[in-house]
């Protein structure tokens, strides 16, 4: 559950950050759905995305979506920087037809505005309530928004913060560093662009 | 995850992998080594394959231990669900299975994301407390599949003191049922060692509204302004 959902940020960082999520339901559609998705990777392959991939054949650093458009998958995923490109690619998944689940992460308002304009109803949505507990526990505020964009929480806050010195030392780019952080992302939902600017601010 | 002592040559280029924080100087500062009480198997000091010797390795498994891999490494598949991670298809796919009905409200509860991880101990903490509010848990969720007493949210009692990244409670209430459960959710959490990430399923009204926004904001919660919006694009194919 949730692995996309968490992700912390400013709206104006979360402008530049869409996860979408593609999977048929185990025991309803599942039988046959392998050549969908493939499909659905040939879709994304039309648009700019910043990663993508799945736990199963890899992310963005382990594979290409050619390879993928071959593979068996149980599950797409695809990040995008902007609106435009995710609008683009809903509409061409919507064109097609496919009937396999597809959601979408990310500011709501904007999720909506992209439903609207293509004559889709939201069907269902998860909110975050945030955190609790034992929060003095958790890492600096600008970690926090670079770990949470791996769900699955691969990305440490402590690689986070001995990346960024190796930045201020002049031995990585924030560029680099940002794609040593996402290749740990198994299921390909962590944005580079994006921690590459909020690493940015931590220096 | 171990490291061979023998190979290691405490350069110290994999601990600042570590998830939780477990790879550490040894006693005697000559190498690094894995805290294997600390250790969540999620297996990315492997998997980064930063080590230049190849001194990280991972041993056998047995249970109870093997419990933290099964909810920390993305890339085991749950026996219980046979999916990866640490939950279920919740509302991903919804608009096929209808698993969440109008009137009703799906809840989630990270324990332990990000980067603390928690004991079972914790998460049996937390299930008790809820299901003394009557709540029946998700029937395909890992941490379900490991409950001795559904009914008393009680866990098998050789799981407790294991540590896992992260283990997710999952369940389904009446809306009407939904402001007692973040009470007692927000009553718990203070007392856990570990921290807890909350999340609420609802379906969207035809007129666009969403019930359950409302009524955790009534219970003194904060929505982030970024969901989860499944787009109603599946249908069952039989």
């Amino acid at each position: 559950m949730t692995h996309t959902l968490h992700r912390r940020g400013e709206e104006k960082s979360l402008k530049e950050d869409y996860i979408m999520l593609v999977m048929p339901a185990q025991g309803f559609n599942m039988e046959g759905s392998e050549e969908k998705l493939r499909k659905v990777f040939e879709i994304i392959s039309h648009y700019k995305v910043v990663n993508f991939g799945n736990a199963r054949n890899g992310n963005s650093h382990r594979t290409t979506l050619d390879r993928l458009i071959k593979a068996d998958n149980r599950i797409a995923h695809a990040v995008f920087q902007d609106r435009e490109n995710l609008l683009g690619c809903l509409r061409e998944l919507k064109e097609k037809d496919l009937g396999i689940s597809v959601v979408i992460s990310g500011l709501y308002g904007s999720v909506v505005q992209c439903c609207q304009s293509l004559g889709l109803k939201p069907h269902t949505v998860e909110h975050s309530l945030g955190t609790r507990g034992a929060v003095e526990k958790l890492p600096r505020a600008g970690v926090m928004e670079i770990i949470t964009m791996c769900g699955h929480a691969m990305v440490s806050p402590n690689l986070v913060e001995s990346l960024v010195e190796e930045v201020r030392a002049n031995k990585r780019t924030v560029e680099e560093a940002s794609l040593e952080l996402s290749r740990l992302c198994d299921c390909g939902i962590f944005n580079p662009p994006r921690a590459a600017k909020l690493m940015g601010k931590l220096l | 995850m171990k490291i061979d002592p023998k190979k290691c040559t405490n350069c110290g280029t994999c601990q600042p992998y570590c998830t939780v924080g477990a790879i550490a100087e040894s006693g005697e500062g000559e190498v690094r080594e894995v805290v294997e009480d600390e250790c969540v198997e999620c297996g990315v000091c492997l998997r980064a394959d930063v080590c230049p010797v190849e001194a990280i390795y991972q041993q056998d498994l047995a249970w109870p231990r093997r419990v933290r891999q099964e909810f920390s490494n993305p890339l085991i598949r749950h026996p219980s669900t046979n999916i990866g991670g640490r939950g279920t298809e919740e509302m991903k796919t919804n608009d096929v299975t209808g698993r969440f009905q109008p009137g009703f409200a799906g809840v989630g509860l990270e324990l332990g994301r990000p980067s603390i991880g928690t004991r079972f101990g914790d998460v049996q903490t937390m299930a008790q407390a809820l299901a003394s509010l009557g709540v029946q848990f998700e029937p395909q969720n890992p941490v379900t599949a490991l409950m001795i007493d559904k009914r008393k949210g009680l866990l098998d009692p050789q799981i407790l003191d294991e540590k896992a990244l992260s283990a997710i409670i999952e369940f389904i209430i009446p809306l009407e049922k939904l402001e007692a459960v973040l009470g007692k959710i927000k009553e718990i959490a203070p007392k856990l060692k570990t921290v807890v990430t909350l999340d609420l399923i609802s379906r969207v009204a035809e007129d666009g509204s969403i019930p359950t926004v409302a009524i955790a904001e009534g219970a003194g919660f904060t929505l982030r302004p970024n969901t989860k919006t499944n787009v109603g694009l599946g249908r069952p194919s039989k």
